[in-house]
């Protein structure tokens, strides 16, 4: 940073308003297509997961290791393969979300208390409506919970893959940094902080429409 | 295999045991949960099996709706093997209620009582009107309690819901595990008659499962008297029971206070009464005494009393005669002739 100048150079914020909005739509699409394939695999893995218990172990193992992985080691290693690529950005993002959400999306399932299974099953329920109609609306709550953490930490994560060459708000930080200019590095930081607040008051209010029964206490 | 359970000019099903066995771990093991358990109960019974826990009662009761698969044995319905029916069909056809009441608590009451017709894939309007015609049987008011959760409710009406909901695509055979054993006493009475009420009006058949021998004789048409191994001890009326343990084990099960238990069984009306004459006699009584009245309360209100005896009036005020000590005695040393071989 050059001595003497301003932490904000709000001129340069208002010239480049477009530009910084560009930047945030490409953080949401970024950050946007890892939640949601990243919710689908989980999901399809916690499902896996309850018609096979025994694989809980080897795939929250394999989950665990990839999230101990550091993103710029991960995007590194997946260079080779995929190179610099929407693709490579996705795969190393999608890796992250699945420690949190598969654990989740399975302990939400299993929350469901046996006596409520039990005569879900005694009444001829199948094993599909005992999952659709039972099980995922009372595992709702902690679905959510685990997709609010996965989201804000790949809105946070989804800068770092302004390394390999994606937009987002990164750009900007990558842009600061470089050019020794604090503005769009803040500017930058302050949107994707910003951003998943947004998406975290957003499920929030997406979990307590989806169960009214919560709030139904007397 | 389709099934037909019970659709004929009657509601209830027979249920049979035939054999019927059931062996956790090595088979068989030292101790089987159910051991070569035959009985059949009648259409419209009530069938209670008692015992304490571990006696293999509710895994019995399991193997009616397939959630426990017989080692050995089978079970039928209505004469046909439940084992040769789809288990999701079966289910859907034996109404079942469990203890802790096992309702969806992410659902409303009404959603709750409709679920196995909606199973069943009814059209929504008839879901609608046997939702408040199940409600309305089971004493909770549709208007009031249709759309509330069950976390809104209390005990005793989330049983009734339960209650409700096993009904609802008015199943020919009810299975109930202990479902009145959470609520308090005073509810709980309120609940059995109830039930009993409703049994008599639909004709259905219910296998009751308890570990309160007075539920059991109060519930029972027939009670089994299960022991420790899943052995059934015996299979009789609650009276016979009461009057002829066939085991040492039936006899401490029931208590030593059996002949006392027996008296809560039987009615005044069903009494020899002293048909003494005198009106001024009648009306020199401190106490009254009504002929649908148990023995037992008519022998608390006459001690209460202080008396050997008192006159009994029928539902219409008529004067019925006189219940005494000395007949209640003499009812006892009648008793085994009287209700001999009646299982």
């Amino acid at each position: 940073m050059n001595p003497g100048e301003p932490l904000i150079r709000w001129d340069w914020v208002w010239a480049h308003t477009s530009d910084i909005g560009q930047r945030v739509a490409e953080h949401c699409v970024l950050a946007g297509i890892a939640v949601l394939f990243g919710f689908l695999l989980a999901f399809g893995l916690a499902i896996l997961i309850r018609q096979q218990p025994l694989t809980y172990e080897p795939i929250t193992w394999v989950a665990g290791v990839i999230y101990t992985v550091p993103s710029l080691a991960l995007f590194a290693l997946l260079i080779p393969f995929t190179g610099l690529s929407l693709m490579t950005a996705e795969i190393g993002l999608i890796g992250y979300t699945q420690v949190i959400l598969v654990r989740n999306i399975v302990s939400g399932l299993r929350s469901v208390a046996p006596d409520i299974r039990e005569a879900a099953i005694g009444m001829g329920c199948t094993s599909q409506q005992l999952l659709w109609r039972v099980e995922l609306p009372l595992a709702l709550p902690i679905i959510v919970a685990g997709l609010r953490v996965t989201t804000v930490s790949t809105i946070g994560l989804t800068t770092v893959t302004a390394l390999i060459g994606q937009g987002g708000l990164g750009f900007l930080i990558l842009d600061g940094i470089q050019r020794f200019f604090s503005t769009p590095l803040l500017v930058g930081a302050f949107l994707s902080v910003l951003l998943a607040i947004g998406a975290d008051l957003l499920l929030v209010f997406v979990e307590r429409l989806s169960s009214p029964w919560k709030r139904a206490i007397v | 295999m389709a099934l037909t359970l019970g659709r004929g000019d009657r509601k209830g099903a027979t249920v049979t045991f035939e054999h019927a066995s059931k062996y956790y771990g090595a088979s068989p093991g030292p101790s089987p949960a159910v051991d070569d358990l035959s009985l059949q109960v009648e259409p419209g019974e009530v069938c209670v099996l008692v015992g304490p826990s571990g006696c293999g009662k509710t895994t019995s009761l399991k193997m009616v709706n397939r959630l426990v698969e017989p080692s050995s044995g089978r079970v039928l319905i209505d004469g046909t093997d439940v084992a040769a029916v789809d288990a999701v069909s079966l289910r859907r056809s034996v109404g079942y209620v469990i203890q802790q009441v096992g309702l969806f608590p992410h659902q409303t009451v009404a959603e709750n009582v409709g679920t196995v017709p909606k199973l069943l894939g009814w059209p929504r309007a008839r879901i609608n009107a046997r939702i408040d015609e199940l409600m309305d049987l089971v004493g909770l008011d549709p208007d009031q309690m249709r759309n509330r959760y069950p976390a809104q409710l209390s005990g005793g009406e989330r049983q009734r819901v339960g209650l409700a909901r096993a009904m609802a695509a008015e199943p020919p055979v009810m299975l109930m595990d202990e479902p009145f054993a959470a609520v308090d006493p005073l509810v709980r009475e309120r609940l059995q008659d109830e039930l009993l009420r409703i049994q008599r009006q639909l004709g259905t058949t219910v296998l009751f499962v308890t570990h309160d021998i007075n539920e059991a004789l109060k519930m029972g048409t027939r009670v089994a008297v299960m022991e420790q191994g899943g052995h059934l001890a015996q299979y009789s009326p609650p009276a016979e029971i009461l009057a002829r343990p066939a085991t040492e084990y039936v006899a401490r099960f029931v208590g030593a206070d059996r002949a006392l238990k027996s008296l809560a069984l039987r009615t005044l009306g069903q009494m020899d009464l002293e048909a003494r004459r005198g009106s001024a006699e009648i009306q020199d009584q401190s106490i009254s005494l009504g002929a649908d009245q148990t023995v037992r309360d008519a022998l608390s209100a006459l001690l209460a009393a202080g008396r050997a005896e008192g006159p009994v009036f029928g539902s219409d005020g008529r004067f019925l005669g006189f219940f005494t000590l000395d007949a209640l005695v003499k009812s006892f040393v009648r008793e085994p002739e009287s209700s001999g071989n009646s299982t």
